[in-house]
């Protein structure tokens, strides 16, 4: 029994060693509290960010039934207006990929692109077409609404005509009808669930393993930053993830049809990701419980110089919007003149997704993986 | 020590120890299924990542269940004591197969019981209280060679003393990692979650789990400590059990831990199963002694000690490698290690050949989440793994492939930074036990064991 006594001396006197140095902060604040978090992000984040969309979209609407009930130079422009916008405000709903969204796989019917074009002409004659598969993602959404608009001829009048003379311009009309009636259906479920029952399951979860809130929420923001921001805005079209040597994809940018802003939907993209690490309520635009202030409140920080890691993470966000600055509104020209300048900006946004995939998650201990199994 | 081997013990502690394993192998087995694991893990992969020298050991598409199915019914064998011998080589070949068929799913325990079975192969776990003793009388004994039930409590001994020793590192006994990141994961467990937010709290468990791995054997082997030995077992096990996704390996510690009890305590639980089923008193007190025949004692005990002097080095063989344990994981696995590091990684590849074509690749495509966690914070998977994207990216048009990695690896509580050499041509670098010099060093210290 002396052993045990000599080591519970020994634990005792360590504690208190440990202790007196008094480096780490208290807890005594409720800031490591997920609940207040996840309830901060629903309330403040997720529902208000997707009720801002809903009014962006429901113009977009309105817009299209104007425009599909009479084609005209005025309905075009009024329509084409009302889609920019909702989908530069979609920007900062893609990231909310978990729960409903995820449920009805929501940005596999919003924004998947490049457009099919090709298939969009085929289910235009197709009215039965099934636009649930994978190969129907590209034919729906802001991307075949882009073709629609932008793309089904060089100049509006051409557009106007694509839908007012010719056999098919009912079909095109309905077709275009379909697309805007299908995305209504899917954005008013997903609100409407959040609304109803799976916010107070979302706030409920608080744990940290497969499947808890924070973790579905740490997965689905990562995801969305590395594949979809990353790959899919920049590093896809600047011939960067894949291809030969000196060759880019620009017919692979994000609204290739109207080029003039992948730029601005970029940037919506990356402050939306930003505003959500720093909890930014949407409405009064204080910060709240967030990663940031969980990441804090663990102590995370680079110990060779101190730096916390929201800091470091905040630091590269701003490093990356400083290049995307630097792009021009139109990443369809930025590729075929200074495709350098979207590998600076891939390199950036590739250091972030380290910072968010590696630092982050491992100081939060949430598991990147949708598969669960034993751990030693 | 001529005189230790000539004496003798009581059989029921062996036996009691083969029922409960058998039936928690039969559990654990039982439960891997229900969860779907042996399809998402062994089925659904595209790509495994053999142990070096085990290659042949792939898993059998569906024939994989039926592997599942003869590990459970050698279990079941196992505990029942019916044609023990067989059941329990075949329960040793089955489960070691399942295990050796995808390093990613590695863990210290699925080693454990492997190499428990490997020590029952050549016990007289079945002389007693067993279908095989009930068939067969002349079998039938109520005592045993004493190290026979010794061997055991030395690997249990092992086992903990190892695990303590490897907790003697500045990152667990100082800095109380990995333990201060996960346990603040679970401040939302009612009564003692808010506990966890705490970080001194860190500091008790380290240095609780420390002194317990390494003392808890010793207070288990004495009578006047074993009582409250096994309850700190319990309590030990239960609370990583809560805290912990550890699966089966709590369990199986508590019941290992039965093994120091003596004779008498077995074998009143023994008599209490007996009376339920009826059983003969000749069957409960055969008043034989178990006898291995005098060549094969030598060789059996020649094999244990050939057995203890390799778990004995094992541990230590990190030591031939340049470099920090937990970063390089040169020596790492069988050893032991267990819970001592949060590591969480990326791993980002890039094929490119000499025509200018190249890809960053999709680890999606070819590993399971769970295969690429594992993979991106391993230097000998990344190996694995980079000469994997060559065959397949060379069949899809690519002349002699160059596999490049960009990898950032965390570990507990460090800032990332890269595990591997980015400028290394992994294609052309040979998986051996060699020291790996494209992977870059730490450059920090963790000292310790």
């Amino acid at each position: 029994m002396k052993f045990f006594r000599v080591v519970f001396v020994g634990i005792v006197a360590c504690i208190c060693g440990c202790g007196g140095s008094g480096s780490d902060p208290s807890p005594a604040d409720n800031s490591k509290d997920r609940q207040e978090m996840l309830i901060h992000w629903a309330d403040n984040i997720i529902i208000p960010s997707y009720d801002n969309f809903k009014v962006k979209f429901d113009i977009m609407l309105s817009e299209s039934e104007e425009f599909t009930s009479s084609p005209s130079n005025e309905s075009l422009t009024a329509f084409r207006t009302a889609w920019v916008e909702a989908y530069a405000e979609w920007q900062k709903v893609e990231l909310f990929e978990f729960g409903p969204a995820d449920r009805y796989t929501l940005r596999n019917f919003f924004n998947i692109y490049p457009a099919d074009v090709a298939g969009i002409e085929t289910n235009i004659l197709d009215p039965l077409a099934n636009l649930e598969v994978p190969n129907s993602y590209p034919r729906q959404g802001f991307p075949a609404l882009d073709y629609l608009i932008n793309g089904v001829a060089s100049d509006d009048a051409g557009i106007i005509e694509y839908y007012t003379t010719g056999d098919d311009a009912p079909e095109r009309i309905a077709y275009v009808s379909k697309l805007v009636g299908r995305m209504n259906t899917l954005i008013t479920n997903v609100i409407t669930e959040w609304k109803g029952s799976y916010k107070d399951t979302f706030t409920s979860s608080t744990g940290l393993d497969i499947g808890s809130s924070t973790g579905i929420v740490v997965n689905a923001y990562v995801l969305n930053y590395e594949r979809y921001i990353r790959s899919g805005k920049i590093g896809i079209p600047g011939g960067i993830v894949a291809g030969v040597s000196g060759t880019a994809y620009p017919d692979k940018v994000e609204a290739y049809f109207k080029k003039d802003i992948s730029k601005l939907l970029a940037k919506n993209a990356e402050d939306a990701t930003a505003s959500f690490f720093n909890g930014v309520n949407v409405t009064t635009e204080a910060e709240g419980p967030s990663f940031k202030s969980y990441l804090d409140a663990l102590g995370a920080k680079d110990s060779s110089t101190g730096t916390l890691l929201s800091e470091i993470i905040n630091d590269q966000f701003s490093v990356v919007d400083s290049k995307l600055n630097l792009l021009s509104s139109n990443f369809y020209e930025e590729i075929l003149n200074n495709n350098q300048a979207m590998e600076d900006t891939y390199t950036e946004m590739q250091k972030a997704v380290r910072l968010l995939k590696v630092d982050m998650t491992s100081a939060m201990s949430v598991t990147i993986t949708y598969t669960d199994n034993d751990g030693d | 020590m001529k005189n230790y081997f000539q004496k003798s013990t009581s059989a029921a502690p062996l036996a009691v120890f083969r029922i409960i394993f058998g039936l928690l192998i039969f559990g654990s087995i039982v439960r891997f299924w229900a969860k779907g694991w042996i399809y998402d893990l062994y089925i659904k992969p595209k790509y495994f990542f053999s142990f070096y020298g085990f290659e042949f050991v792939k898993p059998l598409n569906d024939y994989t269940y039926i592997l599942f199915i003869v590990c459970a019914l050698s279990a079941l064998l196992v505990a029942a004591g019916l044609f023990y011998r067989f059941a329990i080589v075949s329960l040793f070949i089955s489960f070691s197969y399942i295990e050796l068929m995808d390093k990613s799913t590695y863990l210290n325990h699925y080693y454990f019981v492997s190499m428990i079975c490997m020590l029952l192969i050549f016990l007289p776990a079945h002389a007693y209280f067993s279908l095989d003793a009930y068939r067969n009388r002349k079998l039938a004994s109520d005592s045993i060679p004493r190290w026979n039930v010794d061997v055991l409590k030395l690997f249990v001994c092992f086992v903990y003393v190892f695990a303590g020793l490897a907790k003697i590192n500045s990152d667990w006994l100082l800095h109380a990692q990995p333990l201060r990141i996960w346990l603040p994961a679970k401040n939302d467990l009612p009564i003692i979650g808010s506990l966890f937010n705490h970080v001194w709290v860190a500091y008790v468990f380290s240095w609780v789990a420390c002194v317990y791995d390494i003392s808890i054997p010793f207070f288990l082997m004495k009578r006047s400590t074993r009582t409250w030995a096994f309850s700190a077992v319990v309590v030990f096990h239960l609370l990583t059990a809560l805290l912990f996704p550890i699966g089966m390996f709590p369990y199986i510690m508590i019941a290992t831990a039965l093994i120091f009890f003596p004779g008498e305590f077995h074998e009143s639980i023994l008599r209490k199963i007996g009376s339920w089923i009826h059983v003969s008193e000749e069957f409960l007190l055969p008043r034989r002694q178990f006898h291995y025949s005098r060549i094969s004692s030598t060789l059996i005990v020649s094999i244990f000690a050939i057995f203890f002097a390799i778990q004995l080095a094992l541990p230590f063989r990190h030591l031939m490698y340049p470099g920090e344990l937990f970063w390089t994981e040169q020596g790492y696995r069988f050893s032991w290690r267990v819970m001592l590091v949060e590591k969480a990684g990326y791993a980002q590849f890039t094929v490119r050949d000499a025509v200018g074509k190249h890809i960053l690749v999709d680890n999606t495509k070819f590993l399971t989440p769970l295969q690429e966690k594992m993979m991106a914070t391993q230097p000998d998977m990344i190996l694995q793994y980079a000469h994997m994207l060559r065959e397949y990216y060379e069949k899809d048009g690519f002349q002699s492939p160059e596999v490049y990695v960009d990898s950032y690896v965390a570990l507990n509580g460090r800032l990332g930074k890269p595990l591997i050499d980015p400028n290394t041509d992994l294609a052309t670098k040979k998986d051996s036990f060699d020291n790996k010099p494209w992977v870059l060093t730490f450059n920090d210290e963790i000292k310790g064991l």
